[in-house]
């Protein structure tokens, strides 16, 4: 029953997305505008359609409907109800439903926002957002078919992969990458309207969508450092990133994103990179795709791609045909696609974005070959190869350092031309603080060379952007004698964009102490204790207490109870787990840590004996860790900020209005 | 006219801070192309810390040192070689079982007095090459570290060329800026 009425409303969606693609280009060549509207309409049923057949799929999870072939493959009667409901992104079926519903529902609200629009680029990015629901819904009714009969109907199921039901951040990781890698469809259909209706001359597209892109990229974010924190809760390693090629795959979309967040800058202000960052655009859509492609298809194993299939053929070949549109249409239009760049002087913020968008292109493709090298390999000799953490540090972190140099020198660079008298007093707050972060961590004991740039960067790039807030509130102060705090919340408030990059340049900041500090001074400790036996690393100090054993609903648990200690007194507990499923073999080691401003006490339960008697704990200390994760958060709240709804259009037409309007930011602002 | 001086120092210092800081990048590009012919290339490990550690009358502060190399060498193979039953964690960063027997026989090897080169090969021969999570610089394999290393210097020399022509297209003209009031 509910079978039956999912499968019809994907059926029908598939129609409905069809009918709604192929009518706007024959509405637009015969001026027959109001047949636009039904193609709208086939945006919004679309969206209710997919619904339906999502919502059905969860309740068949939940009421344990062991008929639908999803749930006899995930569900099981033991499954916690939350582990069930978030089942839907478990496997590749599943996780197929909810990407097609995600797609539908920016389709529906990006036509809704922009339904009243003239001219031909949103019902053309309509028909794009059309087409790429309609392939998925040819998975959902070919390969990835979740709604498939089963006879005869088990009485249960195996369950979800033990671990993926090991910890809560399950629940919100995959949604968040999701809402991110789809949102790229929204600037990619906006792309590609351009094109179509060869409005690409105006800048249109990229200011309809910034925002759209600025909603994906936070969530890729928040996704990516959702699944870090992840790894470091639930594999048991005390790391937090392995470049795995699931990693990978949501860090290289992201990687061409955030070169376009820059760059686009320059297309608005400049009318400059229009080519460059329709490509950025098409690229991270298709790495989003590709990204789907090698997780989803099994080609290369990993933990979370646990299917095989045929519907690899189905990604490439949809693959193939992005591309191909893409490359006509651009040759297409490329008369319209030239800009004209003009600068007064090389040393501007325009040649640093472009030096930032080169390092990350070269970045993306660094991360890619390598994630793709193992295939490529295989392939050209016959011969499996790895591609692992050595490799990707090597390359990356020269990388990263570069642009933790640039992200401090760009927003102390003024536009178009060289540097200003000016330019001095933004940088050497910036200088101070690097050398001073960089003594500290060369005292601390940091002797790698790329480690101690690292921090030297980090702390320049802090005292750049800091900088930039002193000084506009300092102006506002003397300006219209404001207090201090009221000046800053008001200097950010009139102008989102600018000061929300820079927050997220500040929480990129924090994310790099944290990665360089835990990679730099990270130490670690096994030992095996008997009760009442401590093991120190670092000066942290944590004392066996017990071990014991309890009985979950779905899994045994074993842990031990860890006192930490602050010299004789005990200040807290730690508890490592193993956690044992019935369907796989081997434990699940739940690690826990405690959490301090300077770092984490990192404990992972190794080994115990039977009877209690002993336990074999790993004590790792993680400097600094803490600091990632706050600083994802950093990162999002600035993204938040620039995104922000104003009354931006009449705040622009004020401004130009009263040119005499104090320009709090230097002028170049 | 004084006003005119200190920014051209300033860019004249952020020039050189700039061309130092592509420099380092470049020279790592370029280290990051030839570096891996020594794969093993050992950070700090002696070859000898097998010798060092049969010496058994040291003091205990050279006992301690002596445990010290030998941990960090061991640290240094276990980083490179691949966990086989995990998804592409090291088997030193793998608190799986089987990781910590290898990390144990690694550990054996080099007391034994064995070099970090050949210990890697003893497992490669038991492996294959994809025991190793970082491919060995040679034939094929190439390619991995000269693509990106080539795009970085392709990047570089196209952002002169058009910063040059931009330049040359000479300064903008006033109000040539369409959102001023943005970033």
């Amino acid at each position: 029953m509910i079978r039956l009425l999912a499968s019809n409303a994907i059926l029908v969606a598939l129609a409905v997305t069809a009918l709604g693609a192929i009518l706007t280009p024959l509405a637009i060549h015969r001026g027959r505008r109001d047949w636009l509207m039904l193609s709208y309409a086939a945006v919004y049923t679309n969206f209710v359609l997919v619904t339906v057949a999502t919502l059905a799929l969860v309740w068949g999870l939940v009421s344990h409907d062991f008929s639908i072939s999803y749930v006899a493959q995930v569900g099981s009667r033991a499954t916690p109800t939350f582990y069930t409901v978030i089942s839907l992104w478990g496997a590749l079926e599943g996780s197929i439903v909810f990407w097609a519903w995600v797609l539908g529902m920016y389709a529906a609200a990006v036509v809704w926002f922009n339904r009243k629009r003239e001219g031909n680029l949103v019902p053309y990015a309509a028909m794009t957002l059309l087409v790429v629901a309609l392939f998925f819904h040819i998975l959902l009714l070919g390969p990835a078919n979740p709604f498939q009969p089963v006879f005869p109907v088990p009485f249960d199921g195996p369950g979800p992969n033990p671990l993926l039901q090991n910890h809560i951040l399950m629940g919100v990781h995959p949604p968040l990458l999701y809402l991110g890698y789809v949102g790229m469809t929204v600037p990619f259909a906006f792309a590609m309207g351009a094109m179509f209706s060869g409005e690409v001359a105006s800048d249109d597209w990229a200011r309809i969508t910034r925002r759209w892109t600025l909603v994906a990229w936070a969530f890729l974010t928040a996704a990516i450092i959702a699944g870090m924190w992840w790894s470091y809760e639930v594999l048991g390693w005390g790391g937090y990133w392995a470049w795995d090629p699931v990693e990978n795959a949501s860090f290289i979309p992201w990687l061409t994103a955030t070169a376009y967040l820059h760059s686009v800058i320059v297309q608005e202000r400049r009318g400059m990179l229009k080519l460059w960052n329709l490509n950025l655009m098409v690229g991270t859509f298709v790495l989003t795709i590709l990204g789907t492609f090698l997780t989803r298809s099994g080609i290369i194993s990993s933990v979370h791609a646990f299917t095989q299939g045929t519907i690899g053929y189905y990604f490439l070949g949809f693959i193939a045909l992005v591309l191909l549109v893409t490359l006509v249409m651009v040759a297409g239009n490329s008369d319209k696609l030239g800009s004209d760049g003009r600068l007064d002087a090389p040393l501007s913020r325009e040649t640093v974005f472009l030096l930032q968008n080169m390092l990350f292109t070269v970045f993306m493709f660094t991360v890619l070959i390598g994630t793709l090298f193992p295939l490529v390999a295989e392939a050209a000799r016959g011969v499996k190869v790895s591609v692992g953490t050595p490799f990707f540090n090597r390359m990356s972190i020269p990388i990263m350092v570069a642009l933790l140099f640039l992200m401090g020198v760009g927003p102390a660079l003024p536009w178009r031309k060289g540097a200003g008298p000016e330019l001095k007093g933004k940088l050497i707050p910036g200088v101070i603080v690097g050398v001073l972060v960089g003594v500290a961590a060369l005292v601390a004991g940091a002797r790698n060379a790329y480690s101690v740039l690292a921090f030297v960067f980090a702390g320049f790039a802090l005292g750049v952007n800091v900088e930039e807030f002193v000084r506009g509130a300092n102006a506002r102060v003397k300006a219209h004698g404001e207090g201090w705090l009221t000046a800053l919340m008001r200097l950010i408030s009139g102008n989102r964009r600018r000061y929300g990059g820079y927050v997220s340049h500040i929480g990129v900041v924090l994310v790099a102490f944290g990665v360089a500090a835990s990679s730099t001074f990270k130490s670690e400790q096994e030992a095996t204790l008997k009760p009442g036996e401590s093991l120190t690393v670092s000066g942290h100090t944590v004392r066996f207490k017990s071990a014991w054993m309890r009985e979950e609903k779905q899994r045994q648990v074993v842990g031990a109870t860890m006192e930490v200690m602050d010299g004789n007194r005990v200040v807290g507990t730690i508890e490592p787990r193993m956690n044992y499923y019935p369907t796989s073999a081997q434990p699940v080691p739940t690690p826990q840590a405690r959490s301090l401003l300077t770092g984490d006490m990192y404990m992972n339960l190794m080994a115990f004996r039977q009877d209690g008697s002993n336990v074999t704990v790993k004590l790792i200390w993680e400097p600094l860790v803490p600091w990632i994760w706050f600083g994802g958060y950093v990162v999002c709240l600035g993204a938040i900020i620039a995104m922000w709804p104003t009354r931006e259009r009449t705040a622009v037409r004020v401004e130009s209005a009263a040119p005499s309007a104090p320009r709090l930011s230097e002028g170049q602002a | 006219m004084t006003n005119v001086h200190s920014p051209k120092r300033a860019v004249r210092s952020l020039a050189a801070v700039f061309s130092l800081a592509a420099a380092i990048s470049l020279a790592a590009s370029a280290a990051a192309a030839q570096a891996p012919a020594l794969p093993g290339a050992p950070a700090s490990a002696p070859q000898d810390s097998g010798a060092l550690r049969v010496q058994v009358q040291g003091t205990l502060t050279d006992a301690q040192k002596n445990d010290a190399t030998l941990e960090s060498a061991t640290k240094s193979v276990a980083s490179q070689l691949r966990c086989p039953v995990c998804q592409g964690l090291s088997i030193q960063d793998s608190p799986s079982e089987l990781s910590q027997q290898m990390r144990t026989v690694v550990k054996e090897q080099l007391a034994a007095g064995k070099s970090q080169e050949q210990v890697k090969d003893y497992f490669i021969s038991k492996y294959g090459e994809w025991i190793l999570l970082e491919p060995q610089a040679h034939g094929f394999n190439v390619l991995i570290y000269a693509i990106p290393a080539l795009l970085v210097v392709g990047g570089a020399i196209f952002i002169v060329f058009i910063v040059k022509k931009w330049t040359a297209a000479g300064p903008v003209a006033a109000g040539a800026e369409v959102n001023a009031d943005d970033d």
